[in-house]
């Protein structure tokens, strides 16, 4: 994988009457790799997405394709192609006509664009009699990969994915989450690519920028945000973790408002003085004894869910709930109601301000 | 306006829309003017580019037309009461009941609307007539002869009923259609009884495209006059005959187009009030 | 009871359907009956059937030269009529603008407002212009009206028409023409089609606007009206029956290409 960069963003920005949707991204992805933009509802991701497919014109800032400002250059001239949310196969056209329609408005002749669709239709793993198949006709995730197809056929440099899958059912996503990142490294091609759902953005990609109101707030692999999470917002967009607010005492350890008790630091930031420590559900244990971890909380077990092959369990102490999740086999655990002592190791703890 | 701000004000919605809006002001929004200005002109005269004056609407307000715009009135209100009971357990058929049918049923009621109304009268004076289909069978069989029911004012209104009855089906259709099973399964599953889920639930939404069916009806009776004059043999003269007739026989057309500015006020009205408060994007997509 | 109707309820409701049904027809059917009648006056139960009176219609020069006004008038305001519209129709529906609620009224205005009154609206504006009523100005009366309703029928369809499309066909490169004759055209079809098929009828079979803008040219339904009044003669039935049974071959015909088009396309 070529570590230059493809596609550069430089302050881009795009405001709506008073809506700032997009406020000044900076942004370099290189060629090859996969990068998945994360955020909320409304933190302004489709509508970047947009911007860098040509669908909507920038307010402010630039987009540099290999060096080339492209702000000015129309969807259709650019070497980019777009996956929409609902895929918009055409309905009235069969799954070959589909692919074939970069090609066929290009004026490739007709059979080199069967030679075309069929080599994508065998790489995507479509059987070959469905060329003469109307789309309409198509399960979900045939669907996907027809779109998926039609996008590839002609070649383009970047592909953009707005959510694809986020209107499929459980199961067919995550098979679709692991062919797409085999897709990836068969073609070699960059792949932009937005969710809300930071789970899949992790099984995909190399890197991930999460997305806030319309800044990127992060940028990382996504080992890095998994981590080291940059603050409150992102360590709760990951999912359940614990947060509570913190601040240092004079004798070096952490102390809480809403939990009682004081806590060994993780390493500290420079200048820290008060923030949030955040400890996900997997590194927080039952003990038996108070001196298993280096920190400690006491409290009372609320309730119990089964996630399938881990239990979760949620833990009340003080104000704050404290959500532990143990494999099945470990078997330690409590019941409702339970007097109960959990604990974590400082290393196991991140502090994030703000 | 500077070059750009001109050519943003030209956006796609606005460029599609302008052939249409352009028939309408010329073919539209234009006769109705022309309609108004005549309506100030001399009597008997055949141009409305004159010294206006009110002697038309005064010679209105005089005579006796105010019992035409009466009558067109009550016709069609009655015509609307009657056109929505038939029609609502029609409407809630296609909607609901007929399933895979509800296309091919629905074109066998339309193609009526496409053949002429008078042809349509007409055949009903064939039935109704002396020695026509219902009388002449009753004379064949029974040796009966009783006097024909044309000619009066309540063929008019069954003229009328059998006229305008796709105008009151289709929109009523839609309003229908835009109630939800689950909504109407909820309130009955909360307890409701059949008549209190038809009161609470199913009418009031239902209620836009059935307001849009009487509307129409009404809008269009009131402009009625080949039922009156077909099959009602002009036992009853609607304002439009009164028009007509300003037109033809008295030659008075500043006249005529008084009554007729006067309809539109009252239709005018009535359809800004009611049209004001509907969103339409809501009501179509349904459909 | 919950939402389910019941076997007797449903009975019902297609027995009312049905008894509509035939009160709709009724009058067609006795125009037809008295079309085959080859006596003067209209008796029935029917004393001699015969086809006579068509062959007198069919050979009438004036009725051919009706039926080819009101033919060109329709075939005109056809056309006219769905380009117009289509674009009004994506104005309605598909664009987001400024005035969009407004002109969705504006476009039903025409729709809910008397014919015979907008037909004499039009006849003093065509006068006050100086302007001489022929066919022509008969085609531009029956656009005022017909238009906002194929408008209405295309928007239909334009309500369920993903813009995702078109914006996926730009991305893979097609330009405006091309998008347009690729995607929008064809996807929007059906509606289309409908859309022509309203027109064609709703302009053959228009009495109170052709009635005061056609001038010296006469349409089919115009002359059947001037027959009507006038006293009985089989001839209304003839052609009557002739002109129904042509509406109903057009629609019927129109919307089974368009059921047998669709079944091609996903089966």
């Amino acid at each position: 994988m070529s570590q230059q960069s493809i596609l550069q963003l430089r302050g881009l920005t795009k405001i709506f009457g008073q809506l700032t949707a997009v406020d000044h991204v900076d942004l370099d992805v290189a060629e090859g790799e996969f990068f998945t933009i994360v955020g909320p509802s409304g933190c302004g991701k489709t509508t970047l997405l947009r911007m860098l497919a040509g669908m909507e014109t920038p307010t402010g800032g630039d987009i540099l394709l290999r060096g080339k400002r492209i702000n000015d250059m129309p969807a259709n001239q650019r070497p980019t192609c777009m996956v929409f949310q609902s895929l918009a196969l055409f309905p009235h056209r069969t799954v070959g006509q589909n692919i074939e329609f970069s090609l066929k408005i290009r004026g490739v002749e007709s059979a080199a664009r069967k030679t075309r669709a069929l080599q994508l239709m065998r790489q995507l793993r479509l059987p070959e009699n469905y060329y003469d198949k109307p789309v309409t006709r198509c399960s979900g995730g045939e669907r996907q990969r027809v779109a998926l197809a039609r996008g590839l056929a002609y070649d383009p440099q970047i592909l953009f994915f707005d959510e694809p899958l986020s209107a499929i059912d459980y199961k067919l996503r995550k098979t679709l989450e692991k062919e797409l990142k085999d897709i990836h490294r068969e073609t070699g091609k960059t792949f932009m690519y937005i969710t809300h759902s930071l789970e899949e953005a992790m099984v995909m990609s190399d890197r991930i920028g999460v997305m806030r109101s319309g800044r990127l707030v992060q940028i990382g692999s996504p080992e890095q945000i998994y981590s080291h999470p940059q603050d409150k917002f992102v360590s709760e967009f990951m999912g359940e973790v614990n947060v509570f607010d913190v601040r240092l005492n004079g004798d070096g350890r952490l102390v809480s408002n809403a939990v009682p008790g004081s806590f060994v630091p993780p390493r500290l930031p420079p200048d820290f003085t008060s923030g949030y420590l955040v400890v996900r559900p997997e590194s927080m244990r039952f003990l038996i004894k108070a001196d298993q971890t280096e920190n400690h909380v006491r409290g009372r077990v609320y309730n119990e869910y089964a996630l399938g092959s881990r239990i979760q369990f949620q833990v009340r102490a003080g104000e704050q709930v404290f959500v532990v999740e143990t494999l099945r086999q470990q078997m330690i655990g409590g019941r409702r109601d339970d007097d109960v002592l959990i604990g974590w190791n400082a290393a196991d703890s991140i502090l994030v301000t703000g | 306006m500077n070059p750009e701000g001109l050519l943003r004000w030209f956006v796609a919605g606005r460029r599609h829309a302008l052939p249409l809006l352009a028939l309408l002001a010329v073919g539209f929004a234009a006769p109705l003017f022309a309609v108004i200005a005549f309506s100030f002109a001399p009597p008997r005269t055949f141009s409305p580019w004159q010294t206006p004056g009110l002697t038309n609407y005064e010679t209105i307000f005089a005579e006796t037309y105010y019992q035409s715009f009466a009558w067109s009135l009550a016709l069609a209100l009655i015509t609307v009461i009657i056109l929505a009971a038939i029609c609502y357990p029609l409407a809630y058929g296609l909607a609901k009941v007929f399933g895979k049918w509800a296309n091919a049923v629905t074109l066998v009621l339309v193609l009526p609307l496409f053949v002429s109304e008078n042809l349509r009268l007409y055949g009903w004076i064939l039935f109704f007539i002396k020695n026509g289909v219902l009388l002449g069978t009753l004379k064949y069989l029974f040796g009966i002869e009783p006097e024909s029911w044309l000619f009066t004012p309540a063929m008019t209104i069954f003229g009328m009923v059998y006229v305008y009855l796709p105008f009151m089906l289709f929109p009523m259709t839609l309003g229908v259609s835009m109630v939800p099973r689950e909504t109407v399964e909820a309130a009955a599953d909360l307890g409701a009884n059949r008549l209190q889920v038809f009161y609470e639930v199913e009418l009031p939404l239902a209620m836009p495209g059935i307001i849009i069916g009487c509307l129409l009806t009404f809008v269009l009776a009131v402009g009625a006059i080949a039922e009156a004059k077909v099959i009602g043999g002009q036992s009853v003269i609607p304002i439009v005959h009164d028009i007509e007739i300003a037109f033809t026989y008295s030659q008075n057309w500043p006249l005529g187009a008084a009554l007729a500015v006067l309809l539109m006020l009252v239709v005018g009205a009535l359809v800004l009030v009611v049209l004001r408060r509907f969103d339409l994007d809501r009501i179509l997509k349904r459909g | 009871m919950t939402g389910q109707t019941s076997q007797g309820m449903k009975a019902l409701l297609w027995a009312w359907a049905l008894a509509i049904a035939v009160f709709l027809y009724l009058p067609t059917i006795c125009g037809a009956i008295a079309s085959f009648g080859a006596s003067r006056y209209f008796l029935f139960p029917v004393p001699n059937w015969g086809l006579s009176w068509y062959e007198k219609t069919f050979n009438s020069i004036e009725i051919h030269q009706l039926l080819k006004t009101s033919l060109l008038i329709a075939f005109m305001v056809t056309i006219i009529s769905v380009v117009i519209a289509f674009f009004g129709a994506l104005a309605f529906a598909r664009y987001d603008w400024r005035g969009r609620s407004i002109y969705q009224k504006l476009v039903l205005l025409p729709i809910f407002f008397p014919q015979s009154v907008l037909g004499l609206a039009l006849l003093l504006w065509f006068n006050a212009l100086g302007l001489q009523m022929s066919w022509a100005t008969a085609v531009f009366a029956h656009l005022v009206w017909i238009v906002p309703v194929v408008t209405l029928v295309i928007t239909i369809q334009v309500y369920s028409f993903d813009p995702a499309l078109e914006e996926a066909a730009y991305d893979l490169g097609a330009n405006r023409w091309q998008v347009l004759r690729e995607v929008t055209l064809p996807v929007l079809w059906p509606g289309i089609f409908s859309g022509c098929l309203f027109a064609f009828l709703l302009s053959w079979g228009n009495f109170p606007l052709s009635l005061f803008t056609t001038g010296a040219d006469t349409t089919v339904p115009e002359y059947l009206y001037a027959k009507m009044v006038a006293g009985y003669t089989p001839g209304v039935p003839v052609l009557g029956t002739v002109s129904t049974v042509g509406a109903g071959l057009i629609l019927f015909g129109g919307y089974f290409v368009i059921w047998v088009l669709r079944n091609r396309r996903t089966g």
